[in-house]
């Protein structure tokens, strides 16, 4: 025992048997039996030997021997022919390979317990799970009772067909899902955006199909809305309307729409720019005169007249309000026709009405006679009338020159042989409207046709802009023609929604992909 | 620590007689026979008298008709001499294995192989009824106290292959004896009242030494069996014609050297400590006047040099390789500055040499080698100390310690030896599992053995290029896959009595205990266990080669040819 | 060292360019494909089985299956190369819910505990080479037995005249011979304890007498070679002990991954 370590140095008779998975346990004593345990770690241990009978010839009975390799013991077997030296047996241990596998075996079995476990309760399957928080609007009470109301499972299953059973129903969707486990080439060439499965969950619920372009391509709702990013969903980048719009071999068929990346970068012109646009409407307005002239007098509060007194905001504050006569018009445009008797004025809108009016004018003025002195009222009444027929002739005249005059001239006349325009006394519908003459009565007016909105593609909140002025985007100022469209060029909204401007540029602040009421022309 | 001394008695050659039944009757019939009768007993000096070699190194066999003398391919260390009946030469074919006591090994199918993947536990060194059944053909009888291994069907032997008759008188089996080459053919006996004298190589050294007859006769045998042949395939005489090689086959002398019993000898006086290089008898001695070359046909020779007292190895010499040419080459063309032997050769355990003589070197040899294969000429023939001689080369590449452990342990016999570098070996056991699971889940190897250093050298056979296990096997189921090729042992012939077992120096060899496929041992009539020798057989039968090697993840373990320090070095390097 | 070093060079240029190609490739496709992660799932997958198969092939010795030198440094390379494809199979983003987060810490582990007995492979062995003697672990408990029979025989046996040898093997050796000892000492290389436990024995010998400098002598040498045993065992059983967080673990995690595949497959988009 000079060495490092003691000896033996090692075994010249016996080979160490590291493969195996039991060992005696005598062996830590130095005294393995030959034996060794069998595979299941029992020890098989019995006795030193095993007697051998011996007869010898004559003999009946025959005398035992004892057969220990190492020599005969003393005593010999027992007469009943077992050994005299029972060995006892040991506990054999386990090797440090045995230990491993058994403890490899207990992990696969916990993980697949556990997995199957917490997999069939369903309150924990989904909580266990769930890759990612699901946005609010995909959870809570309120969309429980909305899946109940459509017959869907409140949790997982509301979107997911897996998510309404436990293991077999996921297994089951994992073998007959599209593309499926080992179809390696249907998940190479898998196209983007495809509609899918879960898609149809989507539309128990929302009415989201009816797409802006009816040749367009369907595309998925996962696309664009990705679920378990967030307690809100992230809201669509422009990548995403990228797929199509920077997409020149799909916008080759929409025949109108350019290829699109980003707005600043080459969002399009403005169409009624870039197409030359003009407003067909037949209302004459001439804005700058309203807004510049020196003629126009102040409102009635002494302030001047500007964009906010005809332009109001609706209870939204994104869209004005229609621009109505009788509140933004008549401050002014009074349309009376006798400056005598201002008080009396043309109603507005109809005219048949304003027919009827002027009919009906014999008794206007009497009723206005009466209102000051009742006693002279008839002959107020007459020496008005009197005074009427010999400035226009007759009623047919006064109508012909209310409806037909501008500020400039009358209606055409024709007296003798002479035919031409009259004299204007005051301006008539036509100043303003289209009058069209009728063979059978009253002139028909067309009907200003001022729409609710300009963009119908986009959406814009002029609230969200309040800190602009009019005129930074509207150049009313100089828009003198009725068909002019006062509304901004694409670099004015550019100027500040770009990356240079800092605001909020993606697509989808002014549009929307699903075609919804508000964006339809509503009458 | 006090240096302890063990005294041993020095053993004595004849302490153990071949045959302590031949008493002084056999040996008078023998001297009354041929050669023996012509042999002058005075020429034998008084140490060993002829008479007393022929009692001490010589036995007589008796064998029946179809038993099987010596096998061929094995190795042996005794002569015979027919002294009465017939022999039979087996010419060609040679017996098929299954006839020899071995088995014909081929590789395990594919189904067998992939079969193993389905191997449940198996009781350790249980063994199948098929593997216990030897191949058909030969049987076995115990005759005293050996085991003689006959032909059961002799006529069809004797149709199918064609055969020789030898007669008394007749000599064989000298040169396998004396140069430990394998046997060349199997040969077995023709009558029933065959009567073989075998002596064995130590008297047969010694009569030769002694007597001229037998002497030139065996070297004439010697010389017209096997040594054109081998010179023809040496190096340095490539280039000589027809005519030259017969005068250098002419003037060689062959040699031998050591102790053919080395083994057992070794054990006993290694564990004792007493193995020293200047103990190992002396082939060459350093500062010598070169009267030759030295070729070495068979065992190993170390090739040393005087430092301090004692001799300093530097390297080791294996067959085939030659000792003193750079010397002799040097003289030869720098005749004015002529040099002694730079180094000493002694032999380790067992050598068998030729010598060739200076003067056909120089004659005949030298002036017809090209200048490019000339070794240079010696630099300083005077040793000086700050000089590296080239020798040494060996020594620096690998290390003093490495080559001086090798060399005190007798690895470098081993053609495919179990070497651990400990450096990078886990002890993960994966070899010995992989071991394990080639072999029916029996390992035949034990991960431990002598190391030095970094090096570990396991305890697994190393297949050495001079087997002494297969010595003395009596049934021949130790043997070898093909000529230089594996040692195996064949579990169906083979008896357990532990003939190699105890020759093997390095106790790779153990004996097993086998059981049946429940896990019983298996006894005979008596209810003794039966043992096998088992030891590791390179997985012939296995595809992919050794699985220990194929199985170290690390790169630690390799079966590496020690027989010279080229893949050595190259290991230790890597 | 020069096999090992080639062997470092081709694996590490392998597991480079085998990096950037994934790499670039992930930026090139991971927005292109809609079922992008589904493929690198796939890739990690097929990786994780052919890391996993080194398991069998250990198993299976006996067919002709590679060696085994290449498969562990296919199996570290390919390791390595796996925890990059584990990276970009998640977008290099953490992962969020509980299913997640075990099969990603199950990963985890297992590539760490990988990690870690490739240190100790490389840095272990040659520490017991240093140490000096061999031992096979399963002789250990023998081994350990006979110096505490000899230990004991020199101390308290019958032949044993001294009673303060014997006081001190009963009150410190005893404990220290009869079991394993000190093994975390041993793994950080602290000599601490050996060194204590020998100073008392010189401490003792000083004032002994001739019999008991002898015995005591005596059993110093058995101290000693119990520690280096200690050392032995310690050293080797860590050798063993981190498979033991490696391979079950393995095993674990691919039956998560399989439950992970059943999960994405199950509620992707095209399931039904």
């Amino acid at each position: 025992m000079n060495g490092p370590l003691p000896g033996p140095d090692f075994d010249a008779q016996n080979y160490a048997r590291p493969n195996q998975n039991w060992t005696c346990g005598h062996a830590c004593e130095g005294a393995p039996c030959r034996l060794g345990p069998d595979d299941k770690g029992r020890c098989r241990a019995t006795a030193e030997c095993k007697p051998l009978l011996e007869t010898k010839p004559g003999e009946t009975k025959g005398r035992w021997r004892c057969t220990r390799p190492g020599g005969a013991c003393e005593a010999g077997p027992l007469p009943d022919g077992s050994c005299c030296r029972p060995i006892s047996k040991c506990s054999p241990r386990p090797t440090l390979r045995l230990i491993r596998g058994r403890l490899t075996l207990a992990t696969v079995v916990f993980s697949v317990a556990t997995l199957l476990i917490v997999l069939g309760h369903g309150a924990w399957r989904n909580r266990f799970i769930n890759p990612g928080p699901v946005s609010l609007a995909h959870s809570g009470a309120a969309f429980a009772a909305l899946a109940l109301t459509n017959h869907l499972n409140q949790n997982c299953g509301a979107c997911h067909a897996a998510g309404n059973s436990g293991p077999n129903g996921m297994l089951h969707a994992s073998l007959h899902a599209n593309p499926g486990i080992f179809d390696i080439k249907g998940l190479v060439l898998a196209k983007t955006a495809e509609p899918n499965a879960i898609d149809e969950a989507c539309e128990k619920c929302h009415v989201a199909k009816n797409f802006h372009q009816a040749n367009a391509a369907p595309i998925s709702c996962s696309f664009c809305h990705a679920e378990h990013h967030g307690k809100v969903m992230a809201s669509t980048t422009d990548l995403n309307c990228d797929f199509c719009h920077a997409d020149s071999a799909k916008m080759a068929v929409s025949r109108s729409t350019p290829v699109i990346h980003h707005f600043a970068e080459d969002h399009p012109e403005f169409r009624f720019i870039s197409e030359k646009m003009c407003d067909a409407d037949t209302l004459k307005f001439n804005h700058a005169l309203h807004l510049t002239g020196t003629t126009i007098p102040k409102l009635p509060g002494g302030e001047k007249l500007d964009c906010a007194f005809c332009h109001r905001p609706d209870s939204a504050g994104a869209f004005m309000r229609p621009v109505q006569f009788e509140q933004h018009c008549r401050v002014c445009h009074s349309l009376q026709f006798d400056p005598e008797t201002p008080q009396l004025m043309l109603p507005h809108g109809s005219a048949e009405f304003v027919s009827a009016y002027l009919r009906s004018l014999p008794k206007q003025y009497l009723d206005l006679g009466a209102k000051e002195d009742p006693a002279t009222a008839n002959a107020f009444a007459e020496r008005k009338l009197a005074g009427l027929r010999s400035q226009f002739g007759s009623g047919e005249q006064l109508e012909r020159r209310v409806f037909f005059s501008t500020a400039t001239y009358g209606p055409q006349a024709q007296i003798g042989s002479l035919s031409g325009n009259t004299r204007a006394i005051f301006p008539g519908c036509v100043y303003c409207h289209e009058v069209k003459e009728s063979p059978t009565g009253t002139p028909q007016i067309t009907k200003p046709l001022i729409p609710e909105r300009w963009l119908s593609h986009a959406k814009f909140n002029h609230a969200k802009h309040a800190n602009i002025s009019c005129e930074q985007c509207h150049d009313a100022v100089h828009s003198r023609e009725t068909v002019d469209i006062i509304l901004p060029a694409k670099e004015t909204c550019e100027a500040c929604h770009s990356p240079r401007g800092g605001v909020a540029n993606s697509c989808a602040e002014c549009h929307t992909f699903h075609n919804t009421r508000e964006v339809r022309n509503v009458q | 620590m006090a240096a302890l001394q063990t005294i041993l008695e020095r053993p004595q050659r004849w302490d153990v007689a071949f045959d302590p039944n031949m008493d002084d009757a056999a040996v008078d019939r023998l001297l009354a026979t041929a050669p023996f009768s012509s042999m002058q007993a005075d020429k034998f000096p008084k140490r060993t008298p002829l008479r007393e070699i022929l009692r001490n190194d010589a036995r007589i066999l008796r064998f029946r008709k179809g038993e099987i003398i010596v096998r061929q391919g094995d190795y042996g260390t005794s002569a015979f001499l027919i002294l009465n009946g017939a022999a039979r030469v087996v010419l060609k074919p040679d017996l098929p294995p299954a006839l020899l006591g071995r088995r014909a090994t081929g590789k395990k199918g594919i189904w067998r192989t992939l079969a193993q993947i389905w191997n449940g536990w198996r009781p350790p060194e249980s063994i199948s009824n098929e593997r216990l059944t030897p191949d058909a053909g030969l049987g076995a009888r115990q005759d005293e106290a050996e085991v003689r291994v006959f032909l059961q069907d002799l006529p069809r032997v004797l149709d199918q292959h064609r055969t020789e008759q030898m007669k008394s008188g007749d000599f064989f089996g000298e040169i396998a004896a004396l140069s430990r080459m394998p046997r060349t053919s199997t040969i077995f006996a023709d009558s029933d009242d065959a009567e073989l004298l075998e002596i064995r190589w130590q008297g047969l050294r010694d009569l030769m030494k002694y007597d001229d007859a037998l002497r030139s006769h065996i070297n004439q045998i010697y010389k017209e069996r096997a040594l054109a042949s081998y010179l023809r395939a040496t190096p340095i005489f490539q280039h000589l014609d027809k005519a030259q090689l017969d005068r250098v086959a002419e003037a060689v002398e062959f040699a031998t050297f050591g102790d053919y019993d080395w083994s057992g000898e070794y054990k006993r006086l290694a564990q004792a400590g007493s193995v020293r290089p200047e103990k190992e008898p002396v082939i060459i001695n350093e500062g010598d006047y070169p009267n030759g070359i030295v070729l070495l046909r068979a065992g190993f020779a170390r090739v040393c040099q005087k430092a301090g007292g004692g001799e300093r190895t530097l390297n080791y010499i294996g067959a085939g390789q030659i000792f003193g040419l750079a010397e002799i080459a040097h003289n030869w063309r720098a005749k004015d500055k002529p040099i002694d032997y730079q180094y000493s050769l002694r032999a380790i355990g067992y050598t068998h040499l030729l010598i060739i003589p200076t003067r056909v070197m120089e004659e005949v040899v030298l002036p017809s080698m090209p200048k490019s294969e000339l070794p240079s000429l010696v630099e300083s023939p005077q040793k000086t100390d700050d000089l590296p001689p080239p020798e040494s080369v060996a020594r620096d590449k690998i290390g003093g310690e490495v080559l001086e452990f090798l060399t005190e342990n007798r690895f470098f016999n081993g053609t495919a030896t179990m070497v651990i570098d400990l450096d990078r070996c886990t002890r993960c056991d994966d070899c010995v599992r992989a071991c394990a699971s080639t072999h029916d889940n029996n390992p035949r190897f034990l991960r431990h053995g002598p190391s030095a250093g970094r090096l570990m050298i396991a305890n697994a056979c190393m297949h050495c290029a001079d087997p002494v296990c297969m010595i003395g096997c009596p049934t021949g189921a130790i043997h070898r896959e093909s000529f230089a090729g594996q040692v195996v042992i064949n579990p169906a012939t083979c008896i357990g009595c532990k003939s190699c077992f105890n020759n093997c120096p390095y106790d790779a060899i153990r004996m097993v205990e086998v059981r049946d496929e429940a896990g019983e041992f298996l006894v005979d009539q008596e209810s003794k266990p039966i043992t096998k020798a088992t030891k590791c057989d390179l997985c012939v039968e296995n595809w992919g080669g050794p699985a220990c090697q194929r199985a170290c993840p690390h790169g630690a373990l390799t079966r590496m040819n020690l027989n010279n320090l080229d893949a050595l070095t190259r290991w230790l390097k890597k | 060292m020069i096999r090992f070093r080639r062997q470092f060079i081709i694996g590490m240029l392998a597991l480079v360019a085998a990096t950037i190609g994934v790499l670039w490739l992930h930026c090139k496709f991971h927005r292109l494909l809609p079922d992008y992660s589904f493929l690198t799932g796939w890739g990690l997958f097929a990786s994780m089985l052919v890391l996993t198969f080194y398991n069998a092939r250990k198993k299976l010795s006996f067919l002709p299956l590679g060696n085994s030198e290449l498969w562990l440094q296919i199996h570290i390379y390919l390791g390595f190369f796996t925890v990059v494809l584990f990276a970009v199979h998640l977008n290099f983003r953490l992962p969020q819910g509980w299913f997640d987060w075990i099969l990603a810490t199950l990963f985890a582990l297992v590539s760490a505990s990988g990690v870690v007995g490739l240190f100790l492979s490389r840095f272990l062995p040659r520490r017991l080479a240093t140490r000096g003697g061999e031992v096979l672990f399963e002789k250990i408990p023998a081994l350990r037995h006979a110096l505490r029979d000899e230990a004991e025989e020199l101390s308290v046996g019958p032949d044993a005249k001294s009673p303060v040898v014997g006081e001190f093997y009963t009150r410190r050796l005893a404990s220290f011979l009869s079991a394993p000892q000190n093994t975390w000492r041993h793994l950080v290389e602290s000599r601490r304890f050996l060194n204590a436990l020998l100073a008392e024995v010189e401490d003792l010998r000083r004032t002994g007498s001739e019999s008991e400098r002898t015995a005591l002598d005596k059993l110093a040498v058995l101290i000693r070679q119990k520690d280096t045993l200690d050392y032995h065992r310690a050293l080797q059983l860590a050798l063993k002990i981190w498979l033991f967080v490696h391979i079950p673990l393995t095993y674990g995690l691919l039956i998560f991954t399989a439950a992970h595949i059943v999960f994405v497959f199950g509620f992707s988009g095209g399931a039904r």
